[in-house]
């Protein structure tokens, strides 16, 4: 008996869900994948991949619910003529999924797009051979890759490649380049076709609603397809819902059930963050482990990213139509939120040393070199400008990892740590700057007025 | 605050002609709306273009985006003519871009370089940080159009200074950038010293506009704004960042009215070195008074539009009706609808305790959501349509009877001409036309009836097209469109048709509305708030003798401008006939000053200030002292003005009217008039090949 719920452990153990964050507003959609799979008991293990540029507060808070978070290089697609062709280029960047095919120590995986929602124990899935998954709702012939069973292979990897480089992909997407190397999916084995309830896009329920009203509760797992994402809508804590009426009422339900899990267990997680500070990134390969010193300030890190992660409720130009409560609310959430920025700042840069820098280097802007770097007989003359002068590499030859190149020494102007400017970005890309204090024009200016004389 | 007489307008009439060698300059002209229709500024570019090809000839490239749709209709891609120009691009092309090269179908047909900001959306990210490192400006990822506007930024960067770094020789380079959305690309090119002449030139401000549409007592308070505070409360911060660092970067800084530089000087800290006011092409009839003629066949199609919206009600003499009329975008109070519903309201009491004769009918065409005609509008044209038809079958008839009776030989007996048959089709005709309704106000259903500002705002004041009200109101909510089944006319022809377009703008940066009534010889009300009303009022001494009404609401109250646009109201109802006529000759008279052929002299004195900044080696502008020279205005006309403009209305008119007659005299006047402007330049055509263009009158 021992030796088989053994065995029963090991296979558990081998395997794992994947799932995979490319900006930090995706990391919000993976972090809900875990945790609604741990809300649902799954017995299998958890990883998510991120690409360098998620945010380091993005990771920490994904490392609390996910087994394993795994660094990965984005490759880009080769095929952009394609990719601009449906408008949506920002799916070039899913093809870093095919990495998950080097996860070699799982025998069997199950991938999950971060824009899913699972909504019951779907450990099943395991049972199902490579590749299975559930049709596209727009082609039922080929298969929709937001929920696959695969089999980590670097054989399968390789061969995956080199299709890319060779016939690259119909859509511009890695859907389309899945389903021209899986082609016999559609005709040869039945058994590798999901049910739709594994893969129910949201956006298609009105194409046959009748339908849905007779099979919707048994879905399984929610794909919100489209260019719009549950975390781009604002979501009112208090009332548990998102502000009503920007959408129809089917996908507004969901939306709502994807926040409620987005906000579940938040409390808990602020607490063990605190009583486990030694979760650290768990090391792949090409990536160089991360400095002791590093960790420490994980903690704080982790808090305020909860905290500043859920742009909907602090939006300043709202304030005004909602009800004074949620003002209070947002009001309180808002000074949380300085008082964080304010108390770490001492805190961080001193625990910033020069020694820490080369990691911090793959998320450097100037360290990737770029198709304008390259221009410039002239440019390179007379910009002075650092990290102009690019190798003329073609841009999409920096898909292999980079290189550390030495920094020079710590400069001495900067104020901020390089991990704070991040942060300090990502208040702008939330559309937080601080346009009161550190972020008013005159300081811009200033900035400007370098370059101008 | 008085207001300076800016440098624009006065002095530059004093040297137009100025030598500038432009031989190895090269000018190029990046907007969004280049071959891309979203808003006004295609309308500038493009009526610009013809100029400025004329000018600059193989030298001028237009920038723009790249969209399938519009290439397709509107661009033949041809070969870069230019050798430099087509290393760039094959340079770009090899690196991950894709620019195309073509000429753009309009007159002119200036070169365009388009680039597709979306197969470059992959750089998205890295730009931004370098815009991040250089600048300080993040741009938040759901802003689509920002982000746009940072690939178009660093794009177009990238293809200047690609281009500079081609040229064998380093040519002189002049960028003129168009509003916010192109801006980066300047800011870029400063800040990687690219050896280019910078202009950027703003048609309105990304503040002013949010501000004024949230009903705040917008230019008296433009010093006090806490701008990063509002614009940030607004969540357009990085936004007006972009505007404001292009503008702080640029060489040579403009807008398109006095207005707008007075905005800009508040709201984004710079005062503008010109202004640039917009101009149209103007297509000279080569009749004297063709306009007169189109005007009385418009007013006609008008007037049966009329006689089946009030059919059962025509109780009003349709020659001694006046159309007056608003179009635009539906913005309630920035375009003014709410201060001339009021002033119309203003106007129906004192034409009934005047007993005036006037009827006046008021046209709101401003597009809103609706749910088609309304019944009651069409019948009204059916009706109509009817009544022609049973008129034109008693009359064929009737002749029919007095052709047979006068090849007998004998006079018809009147008595017998009508039978019983045709009286009975009359009435049966009349039957039809009775109505127990009023006319309607709106021709459509509205979506949003009970809340729409317009209808709400009508239910107030009470204009329900009653027989006793003298003025009615018609509201349009649809852009005019010759296939209308109701009034198949366009836009063009119904302004012909009309007697007044009334536009009392609040926030208007330049108005090309009152401007296009302008060259079509309609008289029109615009505000001093307005572009067009600010530059009429600084280059005629009387504004209102030409038509050109111009409504104080800067320094006035609400409730007294109100007064001011009812009183113009009035005034213009008072005119007989013979002085709307003369009125209109004299509106129609100063559409050369109206003409590109005139405003392009003022872009043409940006580009040498831009060139003699950033090149001090090799050109020098000198700029005029604005006080020494005096303005230039259209004076006063000759004989009197034809409004009774000072002149109460309870004066006895008609004493007058025979001494006018004697007075006034047309071609003395346009003769006057002619000499006080001085005759656009003619350029020297350059080595491109052109198709001849039209001559001028």
């Amino acid at each position: 008996m021992i030796s088989f719920s053994f065995l029963l452990f090991l296979t558990e153990a081998d395997q794992a869900f994947v799932t995979l964050a490319t900006t930090d507003a995706y990391s919000m959609g993976a972090l809900v994948v875990g945790k609604s799979l741990r809300r649902h008991g799954t017995r299998k293990r958890l990883v998510a991949m991120v690409s360098p540029n998620v945010t380091r507060e993005a990771r920490l808070s994904l490392e609390e619910v996910f087994d394993e978070v795994i660094l990965v290089n984005v490759l880009d697609s080769q095929d952009r003529a394609h990719l601009s062709y449906l408008g949506r280029p920002e799916l070039g960047v899913t093809f870093t999924k095919l990495h998950c095919w080097t996860l070699t120590k799982y025998s069997k995986c199950v991938f999950l797009d971060a824009d899913t929602l699972v909504l019951c124990n779907v450990d099943e899935l395991f049972d199902r051979e490579e590749l299975s998954a559930a049709p596209d709702q727009g082609w039922p012939d080929c298969f929709n890759t937001g929920v696959f069973v695969f089999i980590p292979s670097l054989e399968t990897h390789g061969q995956l490649l080199q299709h890319a480089a060779k016939h690259g992909s119909f859509d511009g997407g890695d859907q389309g380049l899945l389903n021209s190397f899986f082609s016999d999916w559609a005709l040869k084995d039945i058994s590798k076709h999901l049910p739709f309830v594994y893969n129910l896009s949201v956006s298609a329920l009105y194409t046959y609603l009748p339908a849905f009203y007779k099979f919707g509760h048994q879905a399984k797992i929610v794909h919100f397809l489209g260019g719009t994402k549950p975390w781009h809508f604002r979501y009112n804590q208090q009332t548990n819902q998102i502000s009503p009426g920007d959408l129809d009422r089917i996908l507004e339900q969901y939306v709502n059930l994807w926040w409620r899990e987005f906000y579940s267990h938040t409390q808990q997680q602020v607490i063990k963050a605190d009583s486990h500070p030694d979760t650290g990134l768990t090391q792949h390969s090409f990536v160089s482990r991360p400095r002791q010193s590093e960790k420490k300030s994980a903690p704080a890190q982790a808090v305020s990213t909860l905290q500043t992660s859920s742009p909907p409720l602090d939006t300043q130009g709202t304030v005004a139509e909602t009800q004074t409560k949620e003002e209070e609310r947002s009001l309180e959430l808002r000074l949380l939120t300085l008082d964080e920025v304010s108390s770490e700042q001492p805190d961080s840069s001193v625990q910033t040393s020069p020694s820490e820098q080369p990691e911090e280097m793959h998320t450097h802007p100037k360290d990737v070199s770029g198709p304008e770097a390259e221009y410039s007989a002239y440019a390179d003359l007379h910009n002075p400008a650092p990290g102009q002068g690019g190798t003329g590499r073609e841009p999409e030859a920096a898909g292999g990892s980079p290189t550390p190149s030495e920094e020079p020494a710590p400069e001495p102007t900067p104020v901020e740590t390089e991990e704070e400017k991040q942060q300090h970005r990502r208040m702008w890309e939330e559309g937080h700057a601080d346009y009161m204090g550190k972020d008013a024009f005159d300081n811009i200016k200033k900035k400007l007025d370098r370059f101008l004389e | 605050m008085p207001l300076v007489r800016s440098l624009s307008v006065t002095s530059l009439l004093e040297d137009w002609d100025e030598e500038f060698d432009l031989e190895d300059a090269i000018l190029f002209e990046i907007a969004w709306e280049v071959a891309n229709k979203v808003g006004g500024i295609y309308t500038v570019i493009q009526t610009k273009a013809r100029l400025t090809c004329e000018e600059w000839g193989e030298n001028y490239f237009l920038v723009g985006p790249y969209m399938e749709s519009n290439v397709r209709t509107q661009v033949e891609l041809i070969e870069p003519s230019n050798p430099a120009l087509r290393r760039t691009i094959d340079k770009m092309n090899s690196s991950g871009c894709k620019v195309y090269f073509g000429r753009w179908l309009i007159e002119g047909s200036p070169y365009v370089v388009l680039i597709d900001v979306g197969f470059t959306a992959w750089c998205l990210d890295r730009w931004k940080s370098e815009l991040w490192e250089h600048c300080g400006i993040g741009v938040p990822w759901f802003d689509r159009e920002a982000n746009d506007a940072v690939l178009f930024g660093f794009l177009t960067a990238w293809l200047l200074g690609e281009f500079a770094a081609q040229c064998e020789e380093p040519p002189h380079i002049v960028a003129h950038f168009h509003e916010w959305l192109a801006g980066l690309g300047l800011v870029l090119c400063r800040q990687r010293h690219l050896p280019v002449a910078t202009i950027f030139t703003t048609h309105a401000t990304l503040l002013g506009r949010y501000l004024c549409a949230g009903n705040v007592d917008f230019y008296n308070n433009l010093s006090e704004f806490n701008l990063d505070k509002e614009a940030g409360d607004r969540q357009i911060y990085h936004r007006y960042c972009l505007e404001r660092a292009a503008a702080r970067c640029a060489h040579v800084f403009t807008t398109v009215s006095k207005i707008t530089a007075i905005e800009a000087e508040h709201l984004l800290k710079r005062k503008p070195d010109i202004v640039t006011p917009n101009g149209l092409n103007v297509k000279k009839f080569s009749a004297m008074h063709e306009f007169q003629n189109l005007h009385a066949q418009s007013k006609a199609r008008i007037q049966e539009f009329i006689r089946g919206h009030f059919y059962g009600h025509l109780d009003f003499n349709l020659d001694k009706t006046v159309f007056l009329f608003i179009a635009g975008r539906y913005e309630f109070s920035n375009k003014g609808a709410d201060i001339f519903l009021e002033a119309l309201a203003r106007l129906n009491y004192l034409l009934r305790v005047n007993h005036s004769e006037i009827t006046v009918i008021a046209f709101f065409i401003m597009p809103a959501r609706t749910n088609n005609f309304n019944v009651e509008t069409l019948k009204g044209q059916a009706v109509r349509k009817q009544l022609w038809d049973t008129a034109h079958t008693v009359k064929e008839r009737f002749g029919k009877k007095l052709y047979e009776s006068l090849l007998v030989g004998q006079l018809p007996d009147v008595s017998k001409m009508l039978d019983k048959e045709d009286f009975t089709m009359m009435k049966r005709a009349i039957f039809a036309t009775q109505r127990q309704c009023q006319p309607p106000i709106c021709t459509h259903n509205m979506l949003e009836d009970s809340t729409d500002p317009i209808l709400n705002c009508i239910r107030r004041i009470g204009l329900f097209n009653s027989s006793q009200d003298r003025v009615k109101v018609i509201f349009h909510p649809e852009f005019l469109s010759s296939t209308s089944p109701l009034l198949p006319m366009d836009y063009e022809d119904f302004v012909r048709g009309c007697h007044l377009g009334v536009f009392p703008s609040y926030y208007e940066p330049w108005g090309y509305t009152p401007a296009e009534c302008t060259v079509m010889g309609i008289p029109s009300i615009s505000t001093n708030l307005s572009g067009f009303g600010c530059f009429m009022e600084e280059h005629i001494a009387d504004p209102t003798a030409y038509g050109i009404y111009i409504l104080d609401r800067r320094y006035r109250s609400v409730d007294e401008s109100c007064n001011q646009l009812t009183s113009f109201l009035y005034q213009f109802c008072q005119q007989s006939r013979r002085q709307r006529i003369i009125q209109r000759n004299r509106t129609e008279r100063l559409s050369d000053l109206l003409d590109w052929r005139y405003l392009g002299n003022y872009y043409m004195c940006a580009r040498h200030m831009a060139l003699a900044k950033a090149f001090p080696d090799t050109y020098i502008y000198e700029p005029h002292d604005p006080t020494a020279t005096q303005g230039f205005r259209y004076p006063r006309p000759a004989s009197v003005p034809p409004s009774p403009a000072h002149s109460l209305h309870s004066s006895p008119h008609h004493s007058e009217a025979e001494d006018e007659d004697e007075r006034y005299d047309e071609d003395l006047e346009a003769e006057k008039d002619r000499v006080n402007i001085r005759q656009p330049v003619t350029l020297p055509y350059r080595n491109k090949s052109l198709t001849p263009l039209p001559e001028k009158n």
